[in-house]
């Protein structure tokens, strides 16, 4: 008896010493990338919430500006503005992306004829930089040069960055133009995992193809339906380059998100103690938006999608 | 093991760090650095060609070399701001004069230009006297002209004129009138790339002037903000306000760029009549459109408009584009020869050739060099004549002004601000 618990025992710690030293890396491990972390994140960061407080024009030294950024920030309604546009872009952004991503998905991970070509062409867009997809959408919806000019019918005199609405319609359109094509390659791959018995089940019920869609398609992809609109949401509070060259924040103040508006402010005004006070405002944002993700999604839970198959 | 490569490692990674931030900062300086060169830094576009002509030969006889150094776009005063303080800063940069070095001087990083002219009178008294001072900070010069004079002239498409039995508007009426006759055509009258802001501000620019004289702007300027809320002022604003509403613009004017060629391709298709602009429109056309710019392309002045307190002979725009010296720099001694050139028989040649007119007194002597010897002459003489050059409204103002200036400008022009709207935006801009 005593002679045979020895060795287990001995075994036991053994595993335990070896299983430690793989499961848990030391530190060092992570010291490259929290170096860089705090270098190029942390640091600056810390340095904006800095710059909030003071008054500085990129000349000379920052004047201590005590809260003044701040109350002009609150009393700013550019500011408040800016927030719910960048909002409003990033929910329409996720309205008019979504069921196009997952139809044009879902149909690329069929097998029609065709459907690699068609599908290489579909993906272009997604090869082009932002700048260079908004300087093409400029030009082709110039309303004397563009198409605008031969679609009467449906632009009228072609004033899209003249006005609020169609300005903001041009913004959307041309980020769904460019970012559709990548989330169609996610729930391409999503909808290429789903398992083939169940199709086989629901033909054997007698399920037509929209029923299909709608019971087993859909809800398998819920999982990649969260990645792709947290991918949106971020994509749409960040939205910058687009509003850069599109419409430079006009007319007037009708599309100043509030990324752009920390440009003006801090590059374009040199107000940086201003621009400051902006981006600390939007940092805020962005944490509590992925914590509420986080939580709202299970995705720190990490459930696996494969119970109950 | 891993408790002795961990400091290593962490050192490293610190070098690394440091070594990407120090490449980053050297990027594009390591050319000039250490031995004795000089940089200048202008804004890129069709004029470096010049810039290049005459670094090359300023190199040719001086042992500390300039180097040229360019930022394309419109982005230039963006970056500029960004270096000026740092290592990187240019010893020589090209500005706009007025407001767009008041930060400079007032940092204290400008070299006041007085000794350099004290040994040389030539550096100063070889250039018209109202371009010379308008880069003069608190009585003090900072900037030697550098390109040609840019003042905002009426261009015309000449064959739309004719054919809708009109000529040139000489008063505020005939404009009026050619408004609506073009109007009746189906044709914008006046182009306007509004969408870039800029190209509205110059009618604001001409209005006030023609109404108020000069004074009024140099008062606001100058921090008095009643200025803005003056009759005459309202009486600009009001005349402006008759011709946007008479369809002058037509009404997609926000969704047209100067900058992409929209506006310029308005006026050279027949599909407008007329587009107010700096005098580089010239070039811009003979770029776009060689053929109507050698034939079709008229200009004129701006219109007088009766009854207002300003000279009708008066201009707005751009004197000149000035060179202006880093107190810092090493080399003050061969920047100040180098300075030289830039009223040279050579500079003025050069700039003639490519279209643009030098601000020197001896332009006059090559007049007849020019790309477009009438065109020259007429700004040559438009220039010399006026008894007011009035600086651009976004360059005379701080660069902490223009954003605010430019947002109230085109909201006016689209109807979201009346008088008593634009009025209060202009007050609230800082103006030192």
């Amino acid at each position: 008896m005593t002679t045979s618990a020895e060795p287990r025992v001995a075994r036991r710690r053994s595993i335990r010493r070896s299983g430690a030293a793989v499961a848990r890396p030391g530190f060092a491990w992570a010291a490259p990338a929290t170096l860089f972390f705090l270098l190029f994140a942390v640091l600056p960061l810390v340095l904006v919430a800095v710059l909030s407080f003071t008054d500085w024009d990129g000349l000379g030294s920052p004047q201590y500006a005590g809260l003044d950024n701040w109350k002009a920030l609150i009393h700013d309604h550019v500011m408040i503005q800016s927030l719910w546009l960048s909002v409003l872009i990033t929910v329409l952004g996720v309205v008019v992306q979504t069921p196009l991503s997952i139809l044009l998905g879902v149909w690329a991970a069929g097998k029609q004829r065709n459907r690699a070509i068609l599908s290489a062409i579909y993906f272009v867009p997604l090869l082009l930089s932002a700048t260079a997809v908004s300087i093409l959408w400029r030009a082709l919806l110039d309303p004397n040069f563009g198409v605008p000019s031969q679609a009467k019918w449906l632009f009228g005199d072609g004033n899209l960055f003249g006005h609020q609405t169609s300005a903001i319609g041009v913004l959307v359109f041309v980020g769904a133009w460019q970012y559709t094509p990548f989330h169609t390659l996610i729930y391409q791959g999503a909808a290429r995992a789903v398992p083939q018995v169940l199709y086989q089940a629901a033909e054997i019920d007698g399920a037509g193809t929209i029923r299909q869609f709608f019971h087993i398609t859909l809800p398998q992809l819920r999982n990649t339906m969260i990645t792709s609109m947290i991918l949106m949401v971020v994509g749409g509070l960040t939205t910058f380059d687009t509003v850069l060259i599109l419409t430079q924040g006009g007319p007037g103040t009708d599309t100043t998100i509030s990324a752009y508006y920390m440009y003006q402010k801090a590059f374009k005004s040199f107000d940086f103690g201003g621009g400051s006070a902006i981006a600390l405002v939007l940092v805020l944002i962005a944490t509590v938006i992925s914590l509420v993700v986080v939580k709202v999604s299970g995705y720190d839970k990490m459930r696996s999608s494969s119970e109950g198959l | 093991m891993t408790k002795r490569w961990l400091p290593r490692a962490a050192a490293g990674t610190v070098v690394l760090a440091l070594g990407l931030t120090l490449a980053a900062c050297g990027g594009g300086s390591s050319s000039s650095s250490g031995s004795g060169s000089f940089k200048v830094l202008v804004y890129g576009d069709a004029s470096n060609k010049v810039e290049k002509q005459i670094i090359d030969t300023f190199n040719k006889t001086s042992k500390v070399k300039a180097v040229l150094q360019t930022i394309p776009g419109a982005d230039y005063q963006q970056k500029l701001q960004t270096i000026i303080n740092t290592k990187q800063a240019p010893d020589v940069f090209f500005n706009w004069g007025g407001g767009s070095i008041a930060p400079f001087v007032k940092a204290g990083l400008l070299l006041p230009l007085d000794d350099f002219i004290a040994k040389d009178p030539g550096l100063k008294s070889n250039f018209l006297p109202s371009v010379f001072n308008s880069a003069a900070v608190d009585g003090k010069a900072y900037g030697i002209p550098m390109r040609g004079t840019q003042p905002v002239l009426m261009f015309d498409n000449k064959k739309v004129l004719s054919d809708a039995g009109l000529t040139e508007p000489k008063t505020w009426d005939d404009l009026l009138n050619a408004v609506k006759v073009l109007k009746a055509k189906h044709i914008t009258p006046i182009a306007l790339g509004g969408g870039d802001q800029w190209p509205t501000l110059m009618w604001y620019e001409y209005m006030y002037d023609r109404i108020a004289g000069p004074g009024l702007f140099e008062k606001a300027m100058g921090g008095d903000k009643s200025a803005w809320d003056s009759a005459d002022s309202r009486a600009a604003l009001a005349k402006l306000k008759e011709l946007i509403d008479a369809g002058a613009f037509g009404t997609n004017f926000d969704s047209v760029k100067y900058t992409d060629g929209g506006s310029v391709a308005l006026v050279a298709q027949g599909k407008a009549g007329f587009e107010l602009m700096g005098s580089w429109y010239y070039s811009q056309q003979q770029q776009d459109n060689p053929d109507f710019a050698k034939s079709g392309l008229g200009f004129s002045s701006f219109p007088t408009v009766a009854g207002g307190k300003g000279d009708p002979t008066d201009v707005v725009g751009n004197t000149n584009n000035f060179y202006s010296v880093l107190k810092k720099t090493k080399y003050p001694d061969a920047i100040a020869q180098f300075l030289k050139l830039q009223y040279s028989d050579e500079f003025v040649k050069a700039q003639m050739a490519i279209g643009n007119l030098p601000t020197t007194t001896n332009t006059v002597n090559f007049l007849n060099t020019a790309a477009i010897p009438d065109y020259s002459k007429f700004q040559y003489d438009l220039v010399k004549a006026a008894p007011s050059f009035q600086l651009s409204w976004d360059q005379a103002y701080p660069q902490t002004a223009s954003e605010a200036m430019h947002t109230a400008v085109q909201q006016f022009f689209d109807g979201k601000l009346d008088a008593d709207g634009f009025i209060k935006a202009m007050q609230a801009l800082p103006t030192s």
